[in-house]
């Protein structure tokens, strides 16, 4: 009882405080063979707004290969509501010499406060025509599928990484693609993201 | 609110039947209208904000995602406020992102991005107004497509975006058209969201 009665303080509470919000969104990422690059990303203004990360094409040799970036991230702030969406999305794609490609890789995060609740997801997220070790693959990828990918690795497809503490903060990350390069003894090199999308709110 | 969702849902069905996606060459907008660059459509004033992102599917009445292998889909960012609260003129100011992924021949072929700047922002009157968290607004951009020359000065309208709910995902809705582009063609999009979100935000002092 005395928690719920916390619980409905809290909320109420927050329904007029001031919340804040975080976006950010990037075609690619990597870091393989000590060498570090990643296409334009958009991120959120504190205030909120908008913001953009574009390319025509970005790529680096073995690793990933991509065309028609674009990163976009929105938001706003306020006393009563807040709410940041982010997207990603790149074509053509290429990833670990060609062990994934997909024609559309597309990555979106949402977090939100309504006046009481709240939450994040990345409903939207998706591929066309998505091809892993040479089988295409028809279905929607669930969330954090891990496949392995012979002499690199492994890809965890949809990430989905939560954030926040679910009650007066909610957040989200998506990777579409996370590949973890490794070596002959399973140790970690490096990794590539593509299509990455985060967004949070908290008040 | 039902009211205007109806209104919604009539023009795109009537959109539906036009075409299996969201453009085609030669079609006017589906509420038969043209949007010139420049000029301010009708509709009240407004003193509120919006923002959103997302992804969107399925041309209305239909829901949900499309097949992947269709390409059936676009994504979007915009912010869009009016310049001064509830201003005569209705000046609006803002950002929209806009990118389609449809494979459609009068678009060169493997969609394009748009990048306009808005101009002008107000209630809509296209029916949703009745809503009272649907806003509208437009101005010219940057047509991109995959396969093509660029195109400047081309006229978009959003003739509403509503923020139906939180989470916005298959509630919040979004009508967009692009052009005429040069060779006359005209793009739109009228969907339920299937990613993403809308929201609306009543101005205040400081924003």
């Amino acid at each position: 009882m005395t928690t719920k009665i916390l619980v409905a303080l809290t909320l109420l509470a927050g329904a007029v405080q001031a919340q804040t919000v975080t976006g950010k969104a990037f075609g690619t990422y990597v870091n393989a063979a000590g060498v570090t690059s990643q296409s334009p990303v958009a991120t959120l203004p504190s205030t909120g707004g908008m913001a953009t990360g574009q390319a025509d094409a970005f790529g680096v040799a073995g690793a990933v290969d991509a065309q028609a970036l674009n990163a976009v991230t929105t938001g706003v702030a306020d006393n009563k509501k807040s709410g940041a969406q982010s997207t990603s999305e790149l074509e053509q794609v290429s990833a670990a010499g060609g062990a994934i490609t997909a024609d559309v890789v597309t990555a979106v995060a949402t977090a939100y406060f309504g006046q009481f609740t709240g939450g994040s997801d990345g409903e939207g997220s998706g591929f066309a025509n998505l091809i892993v070790n040479g089988e295409t693959i028809t279905t929607e990828v669930a969330p954090n599928t891990q496949v392995d990918l012979p002499g690199v690795g492994y890809a965890i497809l949809n990430e989905q990484l939560q954030t926040g503490n679910g009650l007066t903060s909610y957040g989200i990350t998506v990777n579409m693609i996370h590949v973890v390069l490794q070596n002959a003894l399973g140790l970690t090199t490096g990794e590539i993201i593509i299509g990455s999308a985060s967004s949070s709110v908290a008040r | 609110m039902n009211q205007a969702r109806h209104l919604s849902l009539a023009l795109g069905a009537c959109a539906a039947v036009l075409l299996a996606a969201g453009c085609q060459k030669d079609v006017a907008s589906p509420s038969g209208r043209t949007i010139t660059a420049g000029i301010k459509p009708g509709g009240g004033c407004a003193n509120f904000r919006l923002t959103g992102g997302g992804r969107v599917d399925k041309l209305e009445p239909e829901t949900g995602k499309s097949p992947p292998s269709s390409h059936d889909f676009a994504t979007f960012g915009f912010q869009a406020r009016p310049e001064s609260g509830c201003p005569s003129t209705n000046a609006g100011s803002g950002n929209i992102e806009w990118n389609e992924h449809l494979d459609q021949p009068f678009i060169q072929g493997g969609g394009f991005a748009f990048h306009g700047r808005v101009t002008f922002f107000s209630i809509p009157d296209d029916g949703t107004q009745s809503n009272p968290q649907c806003g509208r607004f437009g101005g010219t951009g940057r047509f991109n497509p995959r396969n093509g020359a660029n195109q400047d000065n081309v006229p978009f309208e959003v003739k509403h975006a509503c923020d139906v709910a939180e989470p916005g995902v298959q509630k919040d809705h979004i009508h967009i058209v692009i052009g005429p582009f040069a060779d006359g063609s005209t793009y739109f999009r009228h969907s339920l969201l299937t990613g993403g979100n809308i929201q609306w935000h009543r101005l205040t002092g400081n924003n």
